[in-house]
């Protein structure tokens, strides 16, 4: 049996390390909080579009498993990168609806990293910010 | 005190027309001049170096080393590292200074995501990062670092051109700055040995040879690869504007709740 787990365990544990690893453009720190096997797609409503630094940030009203909306907090790559993606500072504004692929985090609290701008108010946006 | 400068220069308009003259004809004799000189490229400012100027890229990963490869560590280097892949198994980096807003300083800085431009001036190469605006001087006239200039995030970088290879040395590194986003450490001790040069066109390379003989057991090599961006014009970054990655009284980077602002 104990023969059997090691090597599942051993390999998991590689696939873990290499998800870590394998981080993606546009950072200012470690990424290895965010669980980028696991990405979702949700639909919320914009309360707040911060177009700072070191991150731009997309803080969205998303329903829960109750339909009761609970804030998550959106991180994006910078300002620069996001430019360079065709995003503006007048990109989301509050009340918008939006569609969002992000990696979430992976202590289960509502935040995440922004892979994608699915959709803003039923338009395919397809803006990204991370690869 | 009156401000009187009508009256006062109304009587120099036949000189003023006399400097305007000259002005012009100097700008004439400039153009005649520029004919005849080399074109100058705005980044490009010294026709005796290899052109390695422009907005660079990097490519790849977070770690040093592209395929991940790590030094042979020694102790208490090699228990560090492992605390710190520890807590990243976990989801919980700690040490990372960056998330604090602080320089990555060397090598550090050469993997972080962000482009860079490289700007050449007689005697002087300089790398103007956009990430939190850092600048990396590699001075080409001789002068090094002396046993009295205190250690430094990017350290003291003194070069010389190897044909079109440009070999930089960089030492007085900061002890606690790390490797890459995966915590690598490395001493005081620490001296990088970089060979920089385009393998094509568009294609910056850099070998990075670290020689650290308090934390590695051996030399250690990673090759990075950059890629020229012609178009991208370098941002401002200003990472204190909105850190909400600092982190906590744990070490561990934070993912902060936003500002209060017009909700």
């Amino acid at each position: 049996m104990s023969r059997c787990r090691k090597p599942h365990v051993l390999r998991l544990a590689a696939v873990v390390a290499l998800a870590i690893l394998a981080t993606p453009a546009g950072a200012h720190h470690s990424f290895a909080m965010f669980d980028r096997q696991k990405p979702l797609v949700l639909e919320g409503t914009v309360l707040q579009f911060q177009w700072t630094n070191p991150h731009v940030w997309i803080q969205v009203a998303i329903p829960d498993a109750h339909g009761k909306n609970a804030e998550w907090g959106v991180e994006c790559t910078s300002v620069n990168m996001l430019k360079r993606q065709g995003w503006h500072h007048g990109t989301l504004n509050r009340g918008d609806r939006v569609k969002l692929r992000l990696y979430p985090l992976r202590d289960g609290s509502h935040g995440g990293q922004l892979a994608t701008l699915l959709e803003i108010n039923g338009s395919p946006a397809n803006l990204a910010s991370y690869r | 005190m009156s401000h009187t400068f009508g009256p006062r220069t109304a009587p120099l308009r036949g000189s003023r027309i006399a400097i305007i003259a000259l002005l012009f004809l100097g700008t004439q004799m400039g153009a005649v001049a520029a004919a005849d000189a080399p074109p100058i490229n705005e980044l490009h400012a010294d026709p005796n170096q290899p052109d390695v100027s422009g907005v660079w890229l990097e490519t790849g990963y977070f770690t040093l080393s592209p395929d991940r490869a790590v030094p042979l560590l020694k102790p208490p280097f090699d228990a560090l590292y492992a605390k710190r892949l520890k807590a990243l198994d976990a989801g919980q980096p700690i040490d990372d200074v960056t998330a604090r807003c602080l320089p990555p300083g060397m090598p550090h800085i050469m993997v972080v995501p962000y482009p860079f431009e490289i700007v050449q001036t007689p005697g002087r190469v300089l790398f103007l990062f956009e990430y939190a605006s850092q600048v990396r001087r590699i001075y080409l006239d001789g002068r090094t670092p002396s046993d009295d200039d205190d250690p430094t995030y990017y350290g003291f970088s003194s070069g010389h051109w190897d044909g079109s290879t440009l070999v930089v040395q960089t030492s007085r590194i900061r002890a606690e700055t790390q490797d890459d986003f995966s915590g690598l450490p490395h001493s005081d001790a620490l001296v990088i040995t970089e060979r920089i040069r385009r393998i094509d066109h568009d294609t910056l390379e850099d070998q990075l040879t670290l020689t650290d003989p308090k934390a590695y057991a051996r030399p250690f090599t990673a090759v990075r690869r950059y890629k020229l961006h012609p178009t991208w014009t370098i941002g401002e970054y200003v990472c204190e504007e909105n850190n909400r990655n600092a982190p906590g009284a744990n070490g561990v980077t934070g993912f902060g709740v936003p500002p209060a602002r017009d909700r």
